[in-house]
């Protein structure tokens, strides 16, 4: 299985390259094996990937890898069923539009929604249900954009702490394989169901990882997000 | 010539501190301070204006290198300087109430600018700018450009030194009237860890072991003073002995060469603890974690995370640490977060004993000496037991 980690020195401010590490380890517990490919910003990105990860980054970082990937080749990759997780402000930069120093930016429209500034700047724990894995996921958000989704675009989960896509109601977005939210923590160490979830996308059967070290975590993690 | 009213103020806030001292409300270092202010706001306006202040400022290193400025430019004059880590403008306040030539005082990154239109210093030392906090600080290029504002804004007799291996640092001080460059021919670990987008123009910065250069101009080529590289806490001693040097510490820059072995900066301490030998060193975000990592020696260590304010109250970036040079030695994880590093630490196969508290990690370890790596918070909770 191959992931590839985009642009992290750029997308790589709020700690989201874990969610790579994080994926590859779990695969290994299931007997899956993985290559984790960091693509830098220089680099071209491969196409035969089978899970694509965007994290999280200052403005003008955020403006330098959408352009990057502005050739499609994000949206072959897509087309051909990988897996996308994208957070914060990568996960803006699949939309239609976003903000970014100030002035709205074209996205990669990837996702039908689009992100304008918001009135605050949202930071804090953040806890999300979702309907699609039936379970809390916490996480920690620090952004300053609000999400409007898109007719028939599906939210990732709804929230029942902090703020998600700007108005407290809705955190993140799904379409077919991709996936995108605001929480950081990494998500994916946060929440090891969802990176089981992305691990049977991208195998094409359902995974099961048992480690016991890792669910205890995200218990503890839910009971003190509240 | 202090006025009646500033100097009533500031025997009642002397008299404030050493209240709530004997009460034992506290240590009754930034007490004072605020006190201070609330009674006279202008306080550190008129309390810089008959001396030479020297400001330091920047992510990590602040507190020891502050430190060592004082101790070397106590051989030309009285100096006053901050009560340890007392960085906002209470504790600037508080350490100006006693009378001095000179004031060395550390000063948080986001309340410089402040600090800066207040004293207007002599000399104001730029250390670095790495991610730290984010919860408060958003984001690096943020505090970067209100540095880079302040530098603008500055009084043209302020000399800021600054280490231009830094590109947010320089960036900065792009601004400035005077400055006085300092390059230690490079990055340590060959770029900037958060260094990938030129803060003064927004283009991608390539690196080339550890310099750069980019189109619009901003590069570490140009330098006023070049040194050879060395560990964080060199390149600040360095840096406080360029300081001192500005202000007539003659001999400040020769013994630069003379102590080029220099380690003694780190911020350590050592204590026992139910007669465990413990050394004890601040870990408080990527770079300084990196940093302490990589001096430890030992086969015990005992790892300790919290996120309250000071500390950053989000975790995530525990995940841009390598900690693979934990690998084989016995390793104990406690604090308010321990379950995080913990989970870290296993994803990256360096197995950890998870206990709730400090006295149980010694207990685990029972005899012998240990390194202790603490978050902001715990470190202080240490030293000061």
């Amino acid at each position: 299985m191959k992931i590839i980690r985009i642009h992290n020195e750029l997308l790589g401010t709020y700690g989201d390259r874990g969610n790579g590490d994080v994926l590859a380890y779990r695969a290994g517990l299931a007997g899956i094996s993985t290559q984790v490919i960091d693509i830098s910003y220089r680099d071209a990105i491969p196409h035969d990937g089978d899970i694509y990860f965007l994290g999280g980054a200052e403005d003008a970082a955020q403006i330098l890898s959408c352009n990057a990937l502005s050739g499609g080749a994000l949206h072959g990759a897509v087309e051909k069923g990988a897996v996308v997780l994208a957070i914060c402000a990568g996960f803006q930069i699949l939309g239609k539009s976003y903000f970014a120093n100030g002035q709205e930016q074209r996205g990669l429209g990837l996702l039908n929604m689009v992100t304008v500034p918001g009135p605050d700047r949202y930071v804090g724990d953040i806890k999300i249900h979702s309907d699609l894995l039936g379970i809390d996921l916490t996480g920690f958000e620090n952004h300053g954009g609000k999400t409007i989704l898109g007719a028939g675009t599906q939210s990732f989960g709804s929230v029942k702490v902090g703020s998600g896509n700007g108005d407290g109601g809705v955190d993140g977005a799904i379409s077919g394989n991709i996936f995108g939210t605001y929480l950081h923590g990494p998500v994916l160490a946060r929440n090891p169901e969802f990176a089981d979830l992305l691990l049977s996308r991208a195998h094409g059967a359902p995974v099961k990882v048992s480690d016991p070290l890792a669910d205890s975590y995200a218990e503890l993690r839910r009971e003190v997000v509240k | 010539m202090k006025s009646p009213r500033l100097n009533l103020a500031i025997s009642i806030a002397k008299t404030a501190g050493a209240l709530s001292k004997a009460l034992g409300r506290g240590s009754g270092e930034t007490l004072p301070g605020r006190v201070l202010l609330a009674l006279c706001p202008n306080a550190i306006e008129l309390l810089s204006q008959s001396r030479v202040v020297i400001l330091v400022s920047g992510t990590n290193g602040k507190t020891s290198t502050t430190k060592e400025l004082v101790s070397q430019v106590r051989i030309v004059g009285t100096v006053v300087t901050s009560a340890s880590g007392s960085n906002l403008t209470r504790g600037v306040a508080g350490a100006l109430m006693q009378d001095s030539v000179f004031a060395v005082l550390e000063v948080d990154e986001l309340h410089l600018p402040t600090v800066v239109a207040a004293t207007k210093p002599a000399v104001v030392l730029l250390l670095n700018l790495t991610r730290d906090q984010l919860h408060r600080m958003h984001e690096v290029k943020r505090v970067a450009s209100r540095w880079h504002q302040m530098c603008l804004e500055a009084d043209p007799v302020t000399l800021f030194v600054a280490d231009v291996d830094d590109p947010f640092v320089n960036y900065a001080i792009t601004g400035a009237a005077s400055a006085v460059r300092v390059s230690f021919g490079g990055a340590a670990g060959g770029r900037h860890p958060d260094g990938a987008v030129c803060p003064s123009c927004g283009r991608y910065l390539d690196w080339d072991n550890g310099s750069y250069h980019c189109d619009c101009g901003l590069s570490n080529e140009y330098a006023d003073h070049r040194f050879d590289g060395g560990s964080a806490g060199y390149r600040n001693f360095v840096l406080a002995s360029v300081a001192a040097d500005l202000v007539g510490v003659h001999n400040a820059m020769s013994n630069i060469a003379l102590r080029s072995d220099y380690r003694g900066m780190e911020r350590a301490t050592e204590k026992n603890f139910a007669g465990v030998k413990v050394r004890v060193r601040l870990t408080k975000n990527p770079a300084s974690w990196s940093e302490a990592l990589a001096g430890v020696t030992g086969n015990n260590v005992i790892l300790v995370l919290n996120a309250r304010e000071v500390d950053g109250i989000d975790t995530s970036w525990i995940w841009d640490v390598s900690y693979a040079s934990l690998a084989g030695k016995r390793v104990v994880v406690t604090g308010e977060r321990g379950a995080d590093l913990a989970y870290r630490l296993h994803v990256e196969g360096v197995e950890s004993t998870l206990v709730d508290t400090f006295d149980e990690a010694i207990e685990v370890f029972g005899i012998g000496s240990v390194e202790v790596l603490a978050a902001y918070t715990a470190f202080f909770g240490l030293v000061n037991r």
